[in-house]
């Protein structure tokens, strides 16, 4: 398992989960039902300031964990990915790679 | 669609909930809610608040409690299985409620009411069994909620299935039918954790199989997402352990889900759940009807089930009377007058009469005599214990209090208005405070218990929020800052709310170096400060624990304990979960028997001259009293010297003198810089002058400049004015200024002809935003009915708004001057008697060093600690030798000596005399450091000087200290017999003289370090030639110079006070003493600002400032500038001509070198 965090274009159904990615100028499309919960955050360490009303996302963020397949070529296996939804922006990263078989393109560490 | 949350923990359940009710219920009433729970843990904490607030929102209040339950399996007074939700039943005459009380009573019932009890609060199953039902009907009245915090949800982690289901079985067979329920709760956890859906899942399906009705919840603990580090921050409190090493438990919530979701939240949660466990549509709907069905089910009445407004009393059979109470109460008013009324005839009688008839009236009509008859027993039961008992408060209105004998105060003396105490618009239980003695409050308690029943009384809790030094404290240790840092912060904050502490960062001088800090995280990793501040702010007034009201006890009838859960108190005694706030909405009568130290000082003094003069006629000698009627004394003391001071004349013009003297010290109410100031410019001559000062000295007088004018007029310095004739009667005694709360009442009565029980209620009203308006409407076009002119209208509805909502009742200024009264008339005719008192039971706001400062002023000597003389109290004692010989001094007590225990302290005291130390170290096994220190303190000195011996004090410790140090040799064995010899003390004898005596710094030092007294000298005269060399003026020189003269003034801090001030700009009062006398000094904004940290952190003070003439009697420092004594090279010595600032050496290390430990002896306060 991999750990990451970079960026990820994701298209979402009306009720917010993930149906299509753009990952590394690759297209995928979500091959199974995703997985959703919330983990915490060690904020206390991550965050310089923690001021009431700070509203959501303080304590957790949201979690997706993905079964993608390449839009292009369907035949090849299937990762899973587990992504993230920043609160305040919408913007998605990706956090872990799951399966063995890494994509060809080297990550940097997290 | 709507939604009922179930499981809420409001900011009452302490260190666990964060949000307060009203968020709650206006939250759920915002999104469509019909109905909202409020399930603290371990009480009912905040159940009546979530009442309320239910109420004003429109919803049905579903009450319960979070509880834990013992494990079967496990050690029945330790381990706990897990906690369950219960909930009442309601709409069934109270049956719910009262087994929800009598529950949590029992899940208290075990615990010791200490911190850190073994014993936690936990129910076990068949108690909780034992509950649910209706004890006649056998139908249930509760529902017990299985949830993923009871020992079948913590069983369902990993892949132990059978685990669970068996813990559930359990549940089933113990329980009656039809009392159980499952609690689903997913907060989207990460799969397979606690508080997953996949646990929620678990729950779902465990329910399904038993055929038992499953609820969806989310145990809620904040209103909404932002809670949720507020609630990390809780757990680490609660917990005591920081948040990363919380973590890593892992024990913190799994993330920030336990929020009051929407209701369509709770449907796509639902729906989530049904998913995962493949369930339809059709189960989706049975779980939410599921738990809307119990929501009704638990829909409580406030008023048929929980009593909701109905004050209840104790019956009459018990308050001993037979027949109709407003009959008992009646005659006992009759027998009233003729002692309080001796031959009263003519008008005084007809006025008496109506007045009388006016209140008894209104009692009927209200329901309250049995209220009243019980507080009369209650006094009567304190008096009977020969213990000092006064009421205070508005109850002094009363003519029937005062004829019944809860009230020392004739409210037709002082013209006070029934209404403002009770009237026919009230319709709450009026508030009748008594004040005792202190050290006697206890024994009142039980004797109140004992008295009415335990079933019947209970003591009120209060809640102790989170104020700023508290929560920073609590924010340190989550982030796991170190304790001393956070010490040193702590330390400089100083009375604001923690909700403003950024705010206070900016503004308060004493925190700059902090703020500076804090700005600085880029550069040196401070960034922890940053979020100490916001986390600070995070805990402002968070409830932390509950414990004893200091005062209030509830009286009830034997259903008490159906209508209140109690838990034991820190003393034994049981306590209500409910606070102060609680008891009108639950129809609880609550007596606040307030413990006072000045009444236990009083009454030690009044002790003391009796056990010095056994007789009238020597107390009259002593005292300088009048010759009274027969010549012989005046009534108020017996034959035996007993001093009733309650009957002693209020006209006593010697006091008067002492209290115009402004030497007030240890006197009740007019002690503080701030009223010796007012009372050396309002010069009292009577009594009601006392009541005035006491009125007038409050917040809202203070800040709305009614004294200068006041004062103006009253020393004739300005006509007194008056906005129309008809308003002289109202406004006379105060020369035209309103001062008192039963002015406004007439004042709207004379103008608009409103009734003065109408009145009371439009002075209610005023300030607040909603009716004040009505008010006024009504007011101007009645006043201008009546024909008074638009000026005169807007004048006296100016004063109205501007004086009516923080006025004094003048019911109250007059309860209070008596006790003010009482112990100016001690000191001024007994002042070693009072002074003993004082110092035994300490009721002022100064440390007692300051004291010895008084008695040195008043020349009355203190003698020194004797371990023959000396005894666990302050003694007055004739002096039988020396220059004082004949005079009465005070001994020093062995009482508060540092390190020295109370067993060791009675062992001295039940062994004296001793002839010799190896007597004392026999007889009293005394421990050695504490043989030393009394050396030290010189205890010994006079049995040294008995036995001859050459050497002195420091030679006596420097013996005693190598003794200590030497190995273990066994004890000085005494073969019996052997002590009757009588040798001397060889020891001391034989002491050899080597080193030099200690001087008078060491002797200081001692003193202050074991006492916190300085009683061989003042601690500053050390510093005497530094302070010359300064050019630094005394307290005693102060008063010749004139009016805004520059000084500089030095001194150890013996008060620190920021009243409420006019503009609301913080002014900082510090008073300091230097040995011949105090000096008050105020800081204004700009000497705050220069002064910064040593506004509250120092104890020796050099001030500079000019002199401000407060009175004739009275002058005051306007501070411009601080230094701390002690930092001699800060210090601004004069420069010498040479040009070269030469620090001198001169200063010898002073008394308080070398004590860190904290002093009682600075005034610093918090």
């Amino acid at each position: 398992m991999g750990m990451f965090s970079e960026s990820v274009d994701v298209v979402c159904a009306p009720s917010g989960q993930p149906l299509e990615l753009n990952w590394a100028g690759r297209h995928y499309t979500v091959c199974a039902e995703p997985v959703r919960w919330y983990e915490r955050r060690q904020w206390w360490a991550e965050e310089r300031r923690a001021p009431l009303g700070s509203g959501p996302g303080l304590v957790d963020h949201e979690i997706w964990r993905v079964q993608v397949r390449r839009a292009d070529s369907p035949d090849q296996e299937s990762l899973t990915l587990d992504l993230t939804r920043h609160v305040g922006s919408g913007r998605w990263r990706l956090l872990r790679i799951h399966d063995a078989l890494l994509p060809s393109r080297k990550p940097e560490s997290a | 669609m709507s939604f009922t949350h179930l499981h809420v923990s409001t900011a009452f359940s302490a260190h666990y909930g964060v949000s307060w009710p009203e968020e709650l219920a206006a939250a759920a009433a915002a999104d469509g809610a019909t109905a909202l729970a409020c399930t603290d843990r371990d009480g009912l904490y905040g159940t009546v608040k979530h009442l309320k607030a239910c109420m004003a929102a429109g919803l049905d209040p579903v009450v319960g409690v979070d509880l834990a339950v013992f494990d079967d399996d496990g050690d029945l007074r330790t381990q706990v299985g897990g906690r369950v939700v219960v909930l009442a039943h309601g709409h069934n005459s109270g049956a719910g409620y009262r087994a929800l009380c009598r529950l949590i009573s029992d899940a208290h019932a075990r615990t010791t009411g200490k911190a850190g009890g073994a014993v936690p609060v936990a129910v076990t199953r068949a108690e909780l069994a034992s509950r649910t039902l209706h004890p006649e009907t056998l139908k249930p009245v509760l529902t017990v909620l299985i949830g993923p915090g009871s020992d079948v949800g913590r069983a369902m982690g990993g892949r132990r299935y059978l685990r669970p289901r068996t813990l559930f079985k359990r549940w089933l067979d113990a329980m009656p039918p039809g009392t159980v329920a499952a609690e689903v709760v997913s907060q989207l956890s990460p799969p397979g954790e606690p508080l997953s859906t996949a646990h929620a899942v678990r729950m779902l399906k465990l329910a399904a199989e038993h055929s038992v009705p499953a609820v969806l919840s989310n145990a809620v603990r904040y209103v909404a997402e932002d809670g949720a580090a507020t609630a990390d921050v809780l757990d680490s409190a609660r917990t005591l352990k920081s948040l990363p090493e919380l973590s890593a438990a892992p024990l913190l919530q799994p993330n920030g889900q336990a929020w009051l979701k929407s209701a369509a939240q709770m449907l796509q949660l639902g729906k989530e759940i049904m998913h995962a466990a493949g369930y339809g549509a059709a189960d989706l709907k049975n779980l939410l009807a599921q738990t809307e069905a119990l929501a009704d089910r638990c829909r409580m009445d406030p008023v048929t089930d929980m009593g909701w407004k109905q004050p209840v009393v104790p019956e009459a059979s018990v308050i001993g009377i037979a027949g109709d109470a407003l009959a008992e109460l009646t005659q006992r008013c009759e027998a009233g007058i003729g002692r309080r009324f001796p031959g009263i005839t003519g008008k005084p009688a007809e006025e008496l009469r109506s007045r009388l008839e006016h209140e008894l009236r209104i009692i009927d009509s209200l329901g309250f005599a049995a209220y009243f008859l019980t507080v009369a027993e209650v006094s009567r039961m304190i008096q009977a214990m020969g213990v000092r008992a006064a009421a205070r408060g508005s109850g002094a209105s009363s003519l029937v209090n005062y004829l019944i004998d809860v009230s020392q105060v004739n409210p037709l003396q002082h013209d006070l208005i029934f209404e403002r105490f009770l009237s026919r618009d009230r319709a709450t239980l009026p508030d009748i405070d008594i004040d005792v003695e202190s050290a006697e409050r206890h024994n009142v308690y039980r004797k109140i218990f004992e008295r009415f029943g335990s079933e019947r009384v209970t003591l009120m809790s209060m809640q102790n929020g989170y104020r700023a030094r508290g929560a920073v404290r609590d924010a340190g240790l989550a982030l796991g800052m170190e304790e001393g840092e956070i010490g040193d912060i702590a330390k400089q904050l100083w009375r604001f709310s923690a909700r403003n502490f950024r705010e206070a960062l900016e503004e308060k001088p004493e925190l700059k170096e902090f703020a500076g800090r804090v700005g600085q995280r880029d550069f040196s990793g401070n960034q922890q400060l940053d979020l100490l501040v916001d986390l600070t702010e995070r805990l402002d007034r968070l409830p932390r624990h509950i414990s004893m009201h200091p005062c209030g006890v509830i009286l009830g009838d034997a259903t008490l304990l159906d209508r209140t859960p109690v838990q034991p108190s820190g003393l034994g005694l049981p306590m209500s979960q409910f606070d102060k706030h609680d008891m009108d909405p639950m129809g609880m009568l609550k007596l606040d028997v307030l413990g006072v130290r000045m009444q236990s000082a009083m009454a030690f003094a009044v002790r003391e001259v009796i056990r010095l003069h056994p007789s009238k006629a020597e107390v009259v000698a002593a005292g300088a009293h009048p010759a009274g009627p027969d010549g012989t004394g005046p009534d108020y003391i017996a034959e035996d010297g007993s001093i009733d001071l309650n009957a002693v004349p209020l006209d006593d013009e010697p006091t008067y003198e002492l209290i115009r003297s402004t030497h007030t010290l240890g006197c009740f109410q007019i002690e503080s810089p701030g009223q010796r100031e007012l009372i050396g410019k309002l010069a009292p001559r009577e009594f009601n002058d006392l009541i005035i000062d006491i009125s007038l000295f409050r917040p809202g007088p203070m800040k709305s400049d009614m004294v200068r004018p006041f004062l103006e007029h009253r020393h004739g310095f300005a006509p007194e004015v008056y906005p129309h004739p008809d308003l002289k009667p109202v406004l006379k005694e105060t020369h035209g200024v309103t001062v008192f709360h039963e002015q406004i009442l007439k004042t709207f009565d004379v103008m608009t002809g409103c009734g003065l029980a109408r009145a009371d209620e439009f002075r209610r009203a005023l300030g607040n935003d909603g009716l004040e308006g009505r008010v006024e409407e009504f007011f101007r076009k009645e006043a201008r009915a009546r024909g008074y002119s638009p000026e005169v209208v807007d004048k006296v509805w100016g004063t109205l708004k501007a004086f009516g909502s923080f006025g004094f009742c003048k019911a109250h200024g007059a309860a209070f001057a008596v006790p003010t009264y009482q112990s100016a008339w001690l000191k001024t005719h007994h002042p070693e008697a009072f002074l003993a008192g004082l110092w035994e039971h300490d009721p002022g706001m100064y440390p007692k060093r300051l004291l010895v400062a008084e008695a040195r002023r008043l020349g009355i000597p203190i003698l020194p600690l004797d371990i023959n003389r000396s005894q666990a109290e302050y003694r007055v004692e004739r002096v039988a030798a020396g220059p004082d010989r004949g005079k009465l001094g005070i001994r020093l007590s062995l009482n508060g000596i540092y390190g020295l225990s109370g067993t060791e302290l009675k062992r001295i005291v039940a062994g004296q005399p001793y002839d010799s130390l190896a007597d004392l170290r026999a007889r009293s096994r005394l421990s050695k450091p504490s043989i030393q220190r009394l050396a030290q303190l010189g205890a010994f000195d006079s049995l040294h000087r008995a036995s001859g011996g050459a050497a002195n004090r420091a030679d006596l410790v420097h013996h005693l200290q190598t003794l200590q140090s030497r190995p273990h040799r066994k004890g000085i064995d005494v073969i019996d017999g052997q002590l009757s010899l009588p040798l001397g003390d060889v020891e001391l004898k034989n002491l050899k003289a080597v080193l030099p005596a200690p001087t008078l710094v060491d002797t200081v030092r001692a003193e202050l370090d074991l006492m916190a007294v300085d009683v061989s000298d003042h601690l500053m005269a050390s510093h005497r030639p530094l302070l010359d060399r300064l050019g630094v003026t005394t307290a005693d020189k102060l008063l010749a110079l004139r009016n805004g003269t520059e000084v500089l003034v030095a001194g150890v801090r013996v008060a620190t006070q920021t009243p409420p001030m006019r503009g609301g700009r913080r002014v900082v009062f510090i008073s300091i003493d230097d040995g011949t006398g105090c000096v008050d000094s105020v800081f204004f904004h700009e000497a705050q600002e220069l002064a910064g940290p040593l506004l509250f952190g120092t104890r020796l003070l050099l001030i500079r400032g000019t002199t401000r003439r407060t009175g004739p009697r009275g002058i005051s420092i306007s501070a411009s500038m601080a230094w701390d004594l002690s930092r001699t090279e800060t210090l601004p010595f004069p420069v010498p001509a040479s040009g070269i600032p030469d620090y001198p050496e001169l200063q010898p290390p002073g008394p308080l070198d070398g004590i860190s430990r904290n002093l009682a002896i600075t005034g610093l306060g918090g």
